[in-house]
């Protein structure tokens, strides 16, 4: 069975008189330890998707499970209460709290789940080392480069363990240099904890880096240059 | 949600002169609030306390301020017969200013027998021996004593009335420590005037189980036909009718109270405002992590809590220290209401500053958990 099902769904947005629907009856599946990136032109829609399988946007139709969760049916608490415990979400603009240190930051997710102060401890030691940040644990965001904040940002989206990391443009307002560590970093997250991750990007190079590249054109998905159609379904 | 205290207290710190302006601006308004609350306390301790009830004021009719009332002083001896009294107590009033002041000095000259009976005072310093044996011997009220830095061993004067201090006094009644005890003979031939036989009033105590108004309408005719009528009312009346003019004007300033928590709400109000606005991206992070709306709303709402609570905290607190310090009272007509701090005052400050927290953040706090996470994170 595969981690992510994305079955038939749809997403449209009102911009004046007109309706755009940047995804139209999208079909797609995410193996558990797949690695996907997902490329496409602007506003084709990839953001879109990835904040549907993120559970932070609202399908207009079809069906998204994750696991054994149809997440389009959890109401706004629960969702909330499943996201805590199964995404971690990497944004292109970081996203940190200015006010938390870099180890308030990353242990803010987790003070969402049941766990002792000792288990939450070690959990950000080792988040935080596994991006090579421990040295820099009380600094506040401003006191850190672009590249660094990055790098507490995917600790933070993978502290709780969870079932999908998503990251949208993550290396998109960074320099070359920082772009190679957050990629090489972002594979290791997938090689070595084996974390499923769905990223999105405008960079090829970057796409590149994934197991899967996918490309979404005119609300529809395309791996290696064919649309993906629907398989096996589940039955919503 | 004591979890993400921290988190509160650093937000409302990233903005700290915004915050520390609502929270000096709360603390104002609760200063005032508990200053308002003192005055109303101070009123209705003179007017309703139980001693306010169970004794009279025979006053000349028709009379108001102290100067002008002159009885006889052996209409106590009199009255003492009626039926349901069960003591007389001629009183001599002097005071330097019958208008409403801040600074009147009230004399009030008595057997030295009867005010050790009637009146319950705790001597702070000096002795009634010291105040038996000397004619112009004080007992200064604590309240006027700090107001005008009097000790024991001091002589001063107000209004051509020289006396010496020889005990400081606490009072069950705060109203009672904006007083000063003479003797009656000496206050009777100060100033030059000689009004032996004469005194400005006579408190009358009843018997438990007297009824009052019999025993006032008993008194008044008995002396109708007199050589000076008399009208007699209960002492709760006698001084809620002298301070009738002052007592509309306290009533009045009640509504400065509301005023006050208003200002503490549209304050904390503001500043939450605009504390969520600056962070609608914030709290779409957060709830991407998986905060859940409620969450979000109790953090806002914690957050303007926090804020009332501190602010409303020093003006309470600042409120108190104040009342206790300054020993402020108004005199008007030879009554004293007194403005002291209380723990009533103090609770209804604290508990206003929580509700108006609470309150203040019911819009933002709402505004923050209904955003749409994906809008708010597009905002700048």
């Amino acid at each position: 069975m595969s981690l992510v099902e994305v079955v038939d769904v749809s997403k449209e947005f009102k911009s004046g008189e007109e309706t755009i629907r940047p995804l139209d009856g999208v079909h797609l599946t995410i193996e558990e330890g797949d690695f996907v990136s997902l490329m496409g032109a602007s506003g084709s829609g990839k953001s879109t998707l990835l904040n549907l399988v993120a559970g932070i946007d609202e399908v207009n139709s079809g069906h998204i499970f994750v696991g054994d969760t149809d997440i389009t049916e959890l109401n706004r608490g629960k969702l909330a209460d499943w996201r805590a415990a199964n995404i971690g979400y990497v944004f292109q603009t970081h996203n940190l709290i200015p006010v938390l240190t870099a180890y308030e930051n990353v242990e803010l997710p987790l003070l969402l789940l049941p766990m002792t102060a000792s288990e939450r401890a070690k959990r950000v030691e080792i988040a935080m080392a596994a991006v090579d940040l421990t040295n820099r644990a009380g600094h506040y965001p401003r006191q850190m480069s672009g590249g660094q904040e990055q790098r507490v940002g995917i600790a933070r989206a993978i502290v709780a363990n969870p079932t999908v990391v998503v990251a949208d443009e993550p290396t998109g307002s960074l320099d070359d240099d920082t772009t190679e560590q957050i990629l090489s970093l972002l594979q290791r997250v997938n090689r070595e904890l084996g974390m499923t991750l769905l990223m999105v990007t405008h960079d090829a190079d970057a796409a590149q880096r994934a197991t899967r590249q996918l490309r979404l054109e005119r609300g529809q998905l395309v791996e290696n240059g064919k649309p993906i159609l629907p398989r096996a379904l589940r039955t919503a | 949600m004591l979890t993400f205290l921290p988190y509160t207290f650093k937000s409302l710190w990233r903005h700290r002169t915004r915050s520390l302006l609502t929270i000096s601006g709360a603390g104002v308004a609760l200063l005032v609030f508990c200053f308002v609350g003192s005055v109303q306390h101070g009123l209705f301790a003179l007017t309703e306390n139980q001693e306010a009830g169970r004794s009279l004021i025979v006053f000349q009719e028709n009379r108001f301020c102290p100067q002008s009332s002159k009885l006889p002083q052996d209409y106590a001896s009199t009255i003492a017969k009626q039926s349901g009294v069960a003591d007389a107590m001629p009183i001599m009033v002097f005071t330097n200013n019958c208008r409403a002041s801040l600074d009147a000095i009230v004399f009030q000259g008595m057997a030295t027998d009867l005010l050790m009976k009637w009146r319950k005072l705790a001597l702070q310093s000096g002795s009634w021996d010291g105040f038996a044996r000397q004619d112009d011997a004080a007992l200064v009220g604590k309240a006027v004593a700090a107001r005008r830095k009097l000790k024991v061993g001091d002589k001063f004067t107000i209004g051509d009335i020289t006396v010496a201090v020889a005990g400081i006094f606490a009072a069950d009644n705060a109203a009672d420590e904006g007083l000063i005890y003479t003797h009656l003979d000496f206050l009777q031939r100060a100033r030059g005037l000689s009004d032996v036989g004469m005194v400005t009033q006579i408190e009358v105590h009843l018997n438990d189980g007297a009824n009052a108004d019999a025993v006032a309408k008993a008194i008044d005719e008995e002396f109708h036909a007199g050589p000076v009528a008399t009208t007699t009312r209960t002492k709760g009346m006698f001084q809620a009718d002298t301070l009738s003019d002052l007592a509309e004007l306290i009533g009045f300033i009640h509504y400065l109270g509301f005023a006050c928590v208003g200002l503490v709400l549209s304050l904390v109000a503001t500043t939450t405002v605009m504390s969520v606005q600056d962070r609608i991206k914030e709290h779409a992070v957060l709830q991407t992590l998986g905060f859940r709306p409620r969450r979000i709303f109790g953090l806002v709402i914690t957050e303007s809590v926090v804020l009332s609570v501190l602010g409303g905290g020093l003006g309470v607190i600042g409120g108190m220290l104040f009342l206790a310090w300054s020993d402020m009272s108004v005199a008007a007509e030879g009554v004293t209401i007194a403005f002291r701090p209380s723990w009533d005052i103090a609770m209804q400050g604290a508990i206003a500053s929580l509700g108006v927290g609470f309150l203040a953040g019911l819009a933002p706090g709402w505004q923050a958990a209904q955003a749409k996470i994906v809008t708010a994170l597009r905002h700048a």
